[in-house]
């Protein structure tokens, strides 16, 4: 029996449509896999059905009847739950106390709650002790805990995103175990997932989607993972074949050489070298760890304090608990996510500009210099064509195009050798992207060292000089641009 | 940070190795290269009067540079271990007795076991530099040339870079303390180019021997080889074992590798060799690296093949390889002519034939 039935759903935000009427539906007691590239719009679609943004147009209808959510916690009323990569549990807070938490008696005894959640667990089976800190669990015994709460409050339909990527194997197999126990109690499952393998082997049908529109749903035996990579890179590869490259940068010296590094469940002995004069592209889907790598190379994130690998940064090896000293050896990381880590938003563009002139320790005395700070503004500003109304606008009030070139004028303010873009074209506008593809071609030029992250193929394609491909932690693989196809590096990312 | 100094013994010891990319990007042009001749455990390849000498055993075969039957040119009593040549047409064939014999030239019949007063034990490599004169790369001074797996057990470092003046009597020690020199190349400013093989890396050697050898190139992610320049510029590197973590633990476990070298073949050490996949009984390493009955070629083996080609400063800018699942493994030695790159495989029992254009 259908359960839930979107209609032609769609989401745009700003004039963009990130979701293109999609008619989507799941049974009772089905696991359903949704598998795209990243920004093919699943995550957008299952917020929608779980409340969590309201539709642009189109219908939900639940048993067969339309209904809107005025926000999850109304769609979970109504049986929808959505378990997110980012847990909300309270971490200080024992298991017990989570899964009754906003649900509590007048008098609450501590004990009663331990007993009760412990009942509902081992109805579950659910092999978690209700009265551990949810801060000293692991993250599937997390996920367990988030699930019993979405079973106890009746939820019928559970969306897990992209539930597998931080999890080890052996709690991968306690996971799977849980959605079949689910199944059995005839909860309805989505399934978002960049692990094929992991879709092929538990769900009943699966949806691919790609630019905002569903490209197929079918039974999953009627599926192999050439026709997913196939029905999810479709789209493009006659446009990306446009922008192919036909000569790649010579290699130079080895800059920045990645040995074994590793931290926890995430970034698994990876190795890989970045060389001056180069644009490396660096590809992999949500949680092959590409992100935090490059974090762990800059200071932002830290490596396993054992056995954790090594950095060398010209052959000497290097280990940053920071990003200054990072900076101050010329490595820069240029974030994806700008506006919680890329500006300070209610300063102008020469203060932004100014903040990473002096975390490079490049001034000598410790006083502002409103000279050197309006110096460096117009420098960077004609530089890299950042227009704003007036010079004192602040950040925030700028495009988002402006607002990553503030970004990228932040960190090349710093004079680095090794420049890491993260996802450096994401949310700005098209002529933007094109004056960004061409700083960086221009720093490559120029000698630095640059590395591109990106979930975009086609723009990896267009700059990369050569693609390392992650995977589960790991790069995998090595294409050059030259023989490379979108296919095959999809390919080597979801094997 | 200043205490991380004060941390490293307490987060473990991790032996790492590089990565195979960039410029060492796999691929299977080894592997696929024209076999230009089949030839038992080829050692060292010259070319010398319009004919390519294969040192193969004791025999030094003549090969016609187009192809076609050998002639047998010499046969000696022990192993060729390197070639050399001087411009008057004389020939040096290192034995790996420990002699180098002179033939033809100006200084034809003379045998050479000792020179500055260091017996010859395990000449690797030769590289010959205007009249008489020959530097010789004698890879230890406790194990023979074709015993370098004992050396890197051992954690040999007694090999000695030796130059001799056959036409005025002088030798002279220009380096010792190294982990088996298994390569030479002398530049135009008289200092030498080594390939220490057992520590990964090439060093420069000044003419006169006096300054401490600095290193060029480290950190390979195989054991270097023998040198040669190429044609359009640049240099030819083998590289005649790739670097593999079992081994790297293996060197860390004296106890270990002891008892291994005492007991165990030494065709099934778990040590880099060149070739491997032949019996069921050699180490299996890592797990997963035979499915099916199909070696994998990401496998980490203990044999593989590979040449590089370096700049003139010494960077990696392309390399050639036969991959874990392949067969022309352990590359002792590579010469050009004419624009096409004769590579001895030794592991593979082949000469190969690659168009230079290739790589």
């Amino acid at each position: 029996m259908t359960l839930i039935e979107t209609r032609a759903l769609s989401k745009s935000y700003r004039g963009n449509l990130a979701v293109d009427a999609v008619d989507f539906d799941i049974a009772e007691g089905e696991v359903h896999a949704l598998l795209g590239e990243n920004g093919a719009g699943k995550s957008t679609l299952t917020k929608m059905i779980a409340g969590v943004v309201p539709p642009s147009s189109g219908e939900i209808l639940l048993d067969g009847k339309p209904v809107t959510f005025d926000g999850p916690a109304d769609a979970l009323k109504q049986g929808i739950a959505m378990v997110f990569q980012e847990t909300s549990l309270v971490p200080s807070m024992t298991v017990a106390q989570n899964l009754y938490l906003g649900d509590e008696k007048f008098l609450n005894r501590l004990r009663g709650v331990a007993i009760s959640a412990q009942q509902f667990l081992q109805s579950l089976n659910f092999t978690v002790d209700p009265t551990a800190t949810v801060a000293t669990l692991g993250a599937a015994k997390r996920q367990m805990v988030e699930i019993a709460r979405a079973v106890r409050l009746k939820a019928r339909i559970i969306i897990f995103d992209e539930p597998t990527a931080t999890l080890t194997p052996e709690e991968k197999r306690h996971f799977f175990a849980l959605v079949r126990r689910l199944k059995e109690r005839k909860v309805a499952v989505i399934f978002i997932s960049h692990a094929l393998e992991e879709a092929l082997q538990i769900s009943d049908r699966i949806t691919v989607m790609r630019d905002g529109a569903r490209v197929v749903t079918d039974v999953t035996a009627n599926f192999t993972r050439e026709t997913i990579v196939r029905a999810m890179v479709g789209r493009t590869l006659a446009g990306s074949d446009a922008a192919r490259k036909t000569t790649v940068r010579p290699v130079g010296d080895k800059v920045l050489s990645v040995q074994d590094l590793s931290m926890g469940a995430i970034v698994k002995n990876t190795s890989f070298s970045i060389f001056a004069g180069q644009i490396t592209g660096l590809f992999g889907l949500v949680g092959s760890g590409r992100t935090e790598t490059a974090k762990i190379i800059a200071g932002v994130m830290k490596r396993d304090f054992n056995r954790g690998g090594e950095v060398a940064l010209d052959g000497k090896p290097v280990r940053y608990n920071t990003p200054r000293p990072a900076m101050q050896d010329g490595i820069v990381y240029v974030t994806e996510d700008r506006k919680l880590e890329g500006f300070f938003e209610t300063m102008s563009i020469a203060e932004n500009l100014y903040s990473g002139h002096l975390a490079a320790g490049e001034n000598k005395i410790p006083v502002v210099s409103w000279a050197e700070m309006t110096r460096l503004a117009e420098s960077w500003s004609r530089t890299l064509n950042i227009r704003a109304i007036n010079p004192d606008a602040r950040v925030v009030e700028l495009s988002g195009g402006n607002q990553q070139k503030v970004v990228i004028g932040k960190g090349l303010v710093q004079k680095p050798r090794l420049v890491i873009f993260d996802e450096p074209t994401r949310g700005v506008d098209v002529a933007a992207i094109a004056e960004i593809h061409h700083l960086i071609e221009k720093l490559a030029d120029d000698g630095l060292a640059v590395v591109v992250i990106s979930s975009y193929l086609p723009e990896i394609l267009k700059l990369s000089d050569r693609i390392l491909v992650c995977r589960q932690g790991r790069v995998v693989e090595e294409f050059s641009p030259l023989d490379a196809s979108e296919e095959r590096i999809m390919y080597a990312s979801v094997h | 940070m200043w205490w991380d100094a004060l941390l490293d013994p307490f987060r473990g010891k991790a032996v790492t190795i590089p990565p195979m990319d960039g410029a060492f990007r796999p691929n299977t042009l080894l592997e696929t290269a024209e076999t230009f001749a089949e030839v038992a455990h080829p050692e060292a390849l010259l070319v010398y009067e319009g004919r390519l000498l294969v040192a193969s055993g004791a025999d030094l075969l003549a090969f016609p540079l187009e192809g076609g039957a050998p002639t047998l040119f010499r046969r000696f009593e022990t192993t060729i271990s390197a070639l050399g040549a001087f411009p008057d047409g004389g020939l040096a064939i290192a034995l790996v007795a420990g002699e180098i014999r002179f033939l033809g030239g100006r200084f034809d019949g003379r045998v050479i076991t000792e020179v500055a007063g260091r017996r010859i034990h395990a000449p690797t490599a030769l590289a010959t530099a205007g009249e008489g004169v020959v530097y010789v790369a004698d890879g230890s001074a406790r194990f023979a040339a074709d015993d370098w797996q004992s050396d890197l057990m051992a954690h040999g470092a007694s090999g000695a870079v030796l130059r001799l003046d056959l036409a005025e009597g002088e030798g002279r020690i220009l380096a010792d303390g190294l982990a088996w020199p298994a390569g030479l190349l002398v530049e135009p400013d008289r200092s030498v180019i080594v390939s220490e093989a057992s520590r990964h890396r090439l060093l420069r050697i000044t003419g006169d021997g006096r300054s401490k050898p600095q290193p060029v190139l480290s950190n390979l992610p195989g054991y270097p080889a023998r040198l040669a320049r190429a044609t359009t510029g640049g240099i030819w590197l083998t590289l005649m074992a790739p670097r593999n973590r079992l081994v790297e633990l293996v060197l860390t476990e004296r106890a270990y590798r002891e008892d291994m070298v005492a007991t165990v073949p030494r065709d099934l050490w778990i040590a880099p060799q060149m070739s491997s996949g032949n019996s069921f009984l050699e180490p299996l390493q890592c797990g997963g690296v035979v499915t099916m009955g199909v070696r994998k070629p990401w496998a980490p083996g203990r044999s593989y093949g590979l040449i590089a080609r370096l700049d003139d400063h010494f960077r990696p800018i392309s390399s050639l390889h036969s991959r874990a699942d392949g067969r022309r493994h352990g590359i002792k030695d590579m010469v050009e002519i004419g624009g096409v790159l004769f590579a001895a495989s030794r592991g593979g029992n082949a000469v190969l034939e690659i168009e230079t254009g290739a790589a």
